[in-house]
């Protein structure tokens, strides 16, 4: 059984993909954001940007809807300013007075996503939106298409499966440039010694199981 | 010191929020108005660093803007990337921040007609992308 095999009761099946919310994985897009958002982070620090971040997950996928994407990305701009925008404010003030406090329309919320990120340089990473509902994923990529039109300093980094690269450069035309992901065997190796230090069974691990290991899994992955 | 080790005994409250699988029901407006103030007690924390020892916090905040806060969106991706980034390897995938597509999307061309905002990162469906894959 190749390294495929192993991984399946681990990491759950193409269709079932909330399987792999649980474990550690390897190399995943999910890693390459979060590393992004990092150095990002520490990059902006510097430079007055502000680094906005989502994490789509297909078990919450109902919950993550685009209004409350979208709200949680300016959430995430207002909470580094000092005071909340007016425009802002004044929209909460009025949606508390209808049918005792309304939610935000997603109209709203990419209004408000233009004005605020044109103030200062934005930086939004969007992990694994091949988990997004399709519904969801047409409304919120119309609305970040809105947004670059006004904001020409916004940058957007994005993870997803190959299947659904046509969709976004259809919705995205012209603002789009692409990377295929595929890790690399020093990054395996690596990866492979971090884990085997923090093996919770050391004395079922000697040292040529550990260099079997070692040797075989690349390699595998290398004929994948 | 006292108030020092309050500090650090709120965020292990907040996570243990956080891990309640129905963070999303019953108890959201809690968490939201939690994590609200937890952002505003951190900011507050951070800028009052020099000052710590004379107890000169400041924990006034406008009364409005945690519940703006929450209405913007009752999600939190900031607990989530916390876990991932906890679990990454160092070193491993470096090395797509240094290539040419990912430099030249930071930098970017403000206002240009060939301007490219968005950077997509893709992998094949199933094992390859999400666990190790290479060519």
């Amino acid at each position: 059984m190749g390294i495929r095999g192993l991984a399946k009761p681990i990491l759950g099946t193409i269709d079932e993909p909330q399987g792999m919310e649980e474990q550690g994985q390897v190399l995943t897009s999910r890693d390459d954001s979060s590393l992004v958002v990092d150095n990002l982070g520490d990059q902006a620090g510097g430079q007055n940007a502000t680094v906005t971040c989502f994490y789509f997950d297909f078990a919450a996928r109902s919950e993550q809807s685009p209004v409350h994407m979208m709200g949680s990305i300016l959430k995430q701009l207002v909470c580094g300013q000092e005071e909340i925008p007016e425009e802002i404010s004044r929209a909460y003030q009025d949606q508390k007075n209808v049918i005792g406090g309304r939610g935000p329309q997603l109209s709203s919320i990419t209004k408000m996503l233009q004005t605020t990120s044109c103030k200062k340089r934005t930086l939004i990473c969007i992990d694994a939106l091949d988990e997004c509902l399709v519904g969801h994923r047409v409304r919120i990529l119309d609305s970040l298409n809105q947004i670059l039109k006004q904001s020409s300093g916004t940058r957007v980094f994005m993870t997803g499966r190959s299947h659904i690269l046509p969709e976004i450069r259809r919705r995205l035309a012209g603002r789009i440039t692409t990377i295929s992901i595929s890790p690399k065997t020093d990054d395996i190796i690596t990866y492979l010694h971090a884990r085997l230090v923090e093996d919770t069974t050391p004395d079922a691990m000697d040292g040529a199981l550990e260099a079997d290991i070692l040797k075989k899994i690349p390699e595998d992955v290398s004929e994948m | 010191m006292e108030t020092l080790t309050k500090f650090h005994k709120k965020p292990r409250f907040y996570s243990s929020l956080r891990n309640s699988r129905h963070r999303l029901t019953p108890s959201s407006t809690i968490y939201n108005t939690l994590s609200s103030k937890e952002q505003k007690m951190s900011q507050s924390f951070s800028n009052n660093i020099g000052s710590f020892n004379t107890t000169n916090l400041n924990f006034t905040v406008t009364d409005d803007r945690p519940h703006i806060l929450a209405w913007l969106s009752p999600l939190d991706p900031k607990f989530r990337h916390q876990d991932i980034q906890d679990r990454r390897v160092e070193n491993v995938g470096e090395w797509l921040l240094q290539t040419a597509e990912f430099r030249s999307w930071y930098a970017g061309r403000e206002g240009g007609e060939s301007d490219k905002a968005v950077l997509f990162c893709h992998g094949d469906p199933g094992v390859g992308k999400t666990y190790i894959r290479y060519h």
